[in-house]
């Protein structure tokens, strides 16, 4: 997929580059509101990540713009501004998501698929791990035939371990994804430990979870290819 | 202390009692003056027609049986008396005498007045009693005396009213100052006065205030301004960190390292996160529009936050007695204001202790309250509890200690009264309070 990363921060736009083309992404990098402007007139692009605070265009009106020339791209917006009104003129305007800055790159990846199979209207295959099934579209983990209980945020939890299989998560963005930046005082690295402890002794009541790791003074991964 | 309308009214009223207390020492006096020479000039002026009369008609008439004639009215008030005399000397005075008529003592004032017709001397003598006067005199006293009591009540009333009307934009100038917590909150509506000091006076304060305001909001809004500038920079920092953490080339000795300069960074980040909040709650960059019951608020936050408690053995549960719907409020800022007590008093419960949120309706106003039975604080700790970064405790953890600030902003936002109740060893509650304007 073609992304066009709208971004004045030349710094940041090539880390974010970076981490989408290891994705499979193929990434332009505009750092000015022109440059994006003439770049969206030229090609054609499947995501569009725009940061509202360029020094030579009101973002908006380049989200407006850009709209009428490629209506089939996706946009997300970034902004430094976390402020609600420029959340909801944004969404308004016809933007798909938003995300404020500063943000994990796995987060920015997770809303990109979200996006995209909104768009594409993809279902979700279900996933196996080890003796468990999670069934995506229904939000239920199945083991053995049978339902495992779970509170939403631990299913909300697996789920993003699941999604971004292979991959370290460490609290931080564990607990971002769930409970959101708004509690700003909140970085307790205990927290996230529990749930993962309760999740723990949850499961293991069903079957084993090998393939839940903890990895050492960074974080959890969910590892489907160490399977048995 | 007194109020200067107490001042004002008080100066009134003494002032009227001494001129009046000076007027009736010294009106009698003034009156006997006045009315003496009132009596005079009418004595003279009888003198005078009764003169005109003997030169009309001559003095024949009065002198026919006696060498002396008289005449008084019925009630003895006045007398007129001629009478033929050889003194040698002319006489033309006024005197008080006392005459007896009929038996009967009346003090008079007399006019003697002495002529000559054809070689005869003639005395005259014009009366008139003084016991008319003085009967006057009294009545005038026992009317006046009431009259002067009356007049003083009525004029110290109507005084009293006007002056608190005339004070009146004085005291809504008062009431303006003594209701804000901040300039931003002053009322910056012109009071109504047709008296140019208090315009003067109301005028320099909405200046002041005004000015007051613009220098606050300008420190917000560098404080706001520099959190989204600090932004750009960890954003990059975070992002360059993330990449390096997913190569698959890292040890783990650099893993671990990554994730603890990620630690750090975020540290920061909730720092400046949190000072924008505050600036941003403080600038009034929230609205208040929900209307929700607090005891779901208090059921999220338990729900939430039921495995740490457990995970620490701490029985943490919910008392309420009422629903507390609140209106015009910011449902998500109240829950970051109860979310940070409750976590805050979790974080400094021992094992097996114990962390109630509890709600009660006391008339107009109910109270939400969130008890530990904690490490309690010091009386220094209380003091500066609500301090941004003051409050940080050795082992709070990793949060920024600016969770309690946070609660702190977000109370006075929506008029929340926060009381801390706190003993060493025992615990810690915190009280909060919704008035009915809250």
């Amino acid at each position: 997929m073609n992304v066009l990363i709208v971004e004045d921060e030349k710094s940041l736009a090539r880390e974010i580059a970076e981490f989408l083309k290891s994705e499979k992404f193929l990434c332009d990098i505009a750092n000015t509101g022109n440059e994006a402007s003439e770049k969206i007139a030229i090609n054609l692009y499947d995501f569009v990540l725009l940061d509202l605070g360029l020094p030579d265009y009101n973002g908006l009106d380049l989200l407006r713009e850009a709209k009428k020339i490629n209506s089939e791209a996706s946009f997300i917006i970034i902004t430094a501004r976390g402020a609600v009104e420029d959340k909801v003129k944004g969404l308004d305007l016809g933007a798909d998501d938003y995300l404020a800055k500063p943000f994990a790159l796995i987060e920015l990846l997770s809303r990109i698929n979200a996006v995209a199979r909104r768009k594409f209207n993809i279902t979700s295959p279900d996933i196996v791990l080890g003796d468990f099934t999670m069934q995506v579209q229904s939000r239920r983990l199945i083991c053995k035939g049978k339902e495992v209980e779970l509170t939403r945020k631990e299913y909300d939890l697996l789920s993003y371990l699941v999604l971004n299989s292979g991959k370290v998560l460490n609290r931080q963005q564990l607990y971002e994804h769930i409970w959101g930046n708004i509690l700003d005082d909140q970085y307790d690295s205990n927290f996230i430990d529990v749930h993962i402890k309760n999740l723990r002794k949850k499961l293991n009541l069903h079957a084993p979870t090998p393939w839940l790791e903890t990895v050492r003074g960074v974080g959890y991964r969910v590892n489907t290819t160490q399977e048995e | 202390m007194l109020k200067l309308q107490t001042k004002l009214s008080l100066f009134n009223l003494l002032s009227k009692l001494i001129f009046t207390a000076l007027f009736l020492v010294f009106m009698p006096y003034i009156m006997e003056r006045i009315n003496l020479r009132q009596v005079d000039e009418d004595l003279i002026q009888k003198r005078e027609q009764f003169i005109s009369l003997i030169s009309d008609i001559g003095i024949e008439p009065f002198m026919t049986t006696d060498s002396s004639f008289g005449s008084f009215n019925i009630i003895k008030e006045e007398f007129i008396s001629l009478e033929m005399t050889d003194m040698e000397e002319d006489y033309n005075f006024i005197e008080e005498t006392i005459r007896d008529i009929d038996n009967e003592e009346i003090e008079y004032r007399v006019l003697n007045y002495t002529f000559e017709i054809d070689g005869q001397k003639y005395l005259l003598e014009v009366g008139k009693s003084l016991e008319s006067i003085e009967r006057t005199e009294r009545n005038i006293n026992r009317v006046l005396i009431p009259f002067l009591l009356f007049i003083i009540i009525i004029t110290f009333l109507t005084d009293t009213q006007y002056t608190r009307y005339i004070l009146f934009p004085l005291e809504k100038i008062k009431k303006k100052l003594k209701r804000i917590p901040d300039p931003s909150h002053f009322d910056s509506k012109p009071v109504q006065t047709s008296t140019s000091d208090f315009r003067r006076l109301d005028d320099a304060l909405c200046e002041v205030m005004e000015n007051l305001n613009q220098m606050f909001q300008k420190e917000k809004d560098i404080t706001v301004n520099i959190s989204h500038e600090l932004m750009t920079p960890i954003s990059v920092l975070r992002s360059k960190l993330e990449n390096l953490m997913m190569k698959d080339d890292t040890g783990p000795e650099i893993s671990s390292k990554i994730e603890d300069s990620l630690r750090t960074l975020h540290r920061l980040q909730s720092l400046v996160s949190s000072l924008l909040l505050i600036a941003r709650i403080e600038s009034n960059q929230y609205l208040k529009e929900d209307s929700f019951k607090i005891k779901d608020i208090v059921d999220e936050i338990i729900a939430e936050l039921a495995p740490v408690a457990e995970d620490a053995s701490i029985d943490l549960s919910g008392n309420m007695k009422s629903d507390c719907h609140v209106s015009k409020a910011n449902r998500s800022l109240l829950f970051s204001m109860f979310y940070n007590i409750v976590n805050n008093a979790l974080k400094n419960t021992p094992a097996h202790g114990k962390v109630i949120i509890s709600c009660a309706r006391e008339q107009k106003r109910f109270i939400v309250s969130v008890s530990d039975t904690g490490t309690g604080l010091t009386e220094e700790q209380k003091q500066n509890l609500f301090s941004r970064f003051k409050a940080r405790d050795k082992n709070s953890g990793e949060g920024t200690g600016i969770g309690l600030a946070i609660a702190k902003t977000i109370a006075d936002f929506h008029n929340i009264g926060i009381k801390v109740e706190s003993e060493i060893e025992k615990g810690t509650t915190f009280s909060f309070t919704f008035s009915e304007n809250s």
